[in-house]
């Protein structure tokens, strides 16, 4: 989960990410960081998200359990 | 669903772009977002440069340009066009087809066949695909396929998913019989089930334009759209990309025969060039095989963009030599297409501007 938090804390311009760290709470959570996250989700963890995944993500850590379940599948 | 071609080329493309130039960086005072975000944006997707028509000017003009430029120079004969295919979502009018249009003002003969296709981003292979089909017609010996679209007229300024990658453009691309005994390989796929992801939702039949449809809505992250505007899911069309197109070209390399390193050059549909290179990764594929350059310098003009690229950086090659080249186009329906050919020997490859 480390690495997994910083390329979320390298596309969200900080330095570092907590898993309880809501997304909405930084600036920077837009459409193109979210775009970002898909990509980089896509390259590392060969995982397809579409924006409407969002929803019900919240925090880091919910978008790092989401993905280990997408994995598992 | 694949298709083959023998004995058939691509012999010249030529691309009108207008002269009136664009720059994001004077634009991002329109959206409401920090400047420090849009420079982001700018920095990600390769926003730099873009060309836009002026209000009234509509795809005929642009095509009726192009076409007069040839004829001037004799690149072109008014009376050897057997078939002229328009590939646009921005038609003049709704009736009647724009390419009958642009066939009275050009004063083409009547022993000829005009088609209108309404195509998106992947409009340049599935019209070229529709072209090679017509040459297989003893009647046909030379189409002319123009792709062109003014969709710039039909985005809203303060919608920064679509207004900074807007461009506006047409190409004319002649195909015809090759007397030697080359194969064009093809492969297409469609999906109408997730045609929402790109639309205009009002101006059609089904919810006509009218005052309500032109009022701009908050549509979330602070971008304002109305109906009568182009709409893009960005990230579901980002997705649908990086999942279904390099399947679709591996497999069109793997019928021809062919792979990744047989391919000099694969020519994309131009959406920005942050989804090529990430395309490019996915496909294995070294970025200077993969040219993402032309939104930065003329924005997205629909399915005019694939021969942009194609005219912007490789005219010389490409007239003086050959080379092996992928072609895809991706866009609304959603529509995604592939080609495999020789290209070159082209008598004309160049860009010209509109004024």
């Amino acid at each position: 989960m480390n690495e997994f938090l910083k390329k979320i804390a390298s596309i969200l311009e900080v330095d570092d990410v907590k898993g309880t760290d809501e997304f909405k709470a930084f600036p920077q959570w837009d459409s193109l960081s979210v775009l970002s996250v898909i990509a980089m989700l896509d390259a590392s963890y060969g995982i397809n998200l579409r924006a409407a995944d969002f929803g019900p993500i919240r925090t880091a850590g919910d978008l790092w359990n989401l993905v280990q379940s997408r994995k598992g599948s | 669903m694949n298709f083959s071609f023998r004995r058939k080329r691509i012999s010249g493309v030529l691309t009108v772009v207008p002269a009136n130039e664009r720059s994001f960086v004077d634009e991002m005072k329109n959206f409401n977002f920090p400047e420090s975000r849009s420079l982001k944006l700018k920095e990600v997707m390769g926003y730099d440069k873009r060309r836009l028509v002026e209000q009234n000017v509509c795809v005929s003009d642009l095509a009726v340009c192009g076409l007069e430029y040839l004829f001037q120079r004799g690149l072109l004969c008014r009376d050897e066009i057997d078939a002229l295919l328009l590939v646009t979502q921005s038609p003049d009018h709704f009736i009647p087809p724009t390419s009958n249009i642009i066939q009275g003002r050009l004063g083409l003969k009547q022993d000829m066949l005009c088609l209108d296709i309404n195509q998106a981003c992947a409009g340049f292979v599935v019209g070229l695909i529709q072209a090679l089909l017509l040459l297989e017609q003893e009647s046909v010996r030379k189409v002319v396929l123009i792709n062109g679209d003014v969709l710039s007229r039909k985005t809203s300024p303060k919608d920064r998913n679509i207004y900074p990658l807007m461009g506006d453009g047409a190409s004319i691309t002649v195909v015809e019989r090759d007397t030697e005994d080359s194969i064009i390989h093809a492969n297409l796929k469609m999906d109408g089930s997730r045609h929402e992801a790109l639309m205009i939702p009002a101006g059609g039949f089904r919810l006509p334009s009218s005052p309500e449809t032109a009022v701009l809505e908050d549509v979330g992250d602070n971008n304002l759209r109305a109906k009568d505007h182009l709409r893009m899911d960005g990230s579901a069309i980002f997705n649908f990309v990086q999942v279904e197109v390099p399947p679709l070209i591996e497999s069109l390399l793997a019928s021809a025969g062919a792979t990744n390193d047989s391919v000099d050059y694969f020519l994309c549909h131009q959406p920005n060039r942050f989804m090529l290179q990430k395309l490019a990764d996915k496909m294995r594929v070294p970025y200077i095989k993969m040219p993402s350059n032309v939104v930065e310098h003329f924005g997205n003009g629909g399915s005019a963009t694939l021969p942009l690229a194609i005219t912007f950086n490789l005219a010389d090659q490409l007239k003086s030599g050959h080379c092996q080249v992928c072609l895809a186009g991706f866009g609304g329906g959603l529509v995604w297409a592939s080609m495999l050919m020789r290209l070159g020997g082209l008598s004309f490859c160049e860009m010209i501007e509109f004024e």
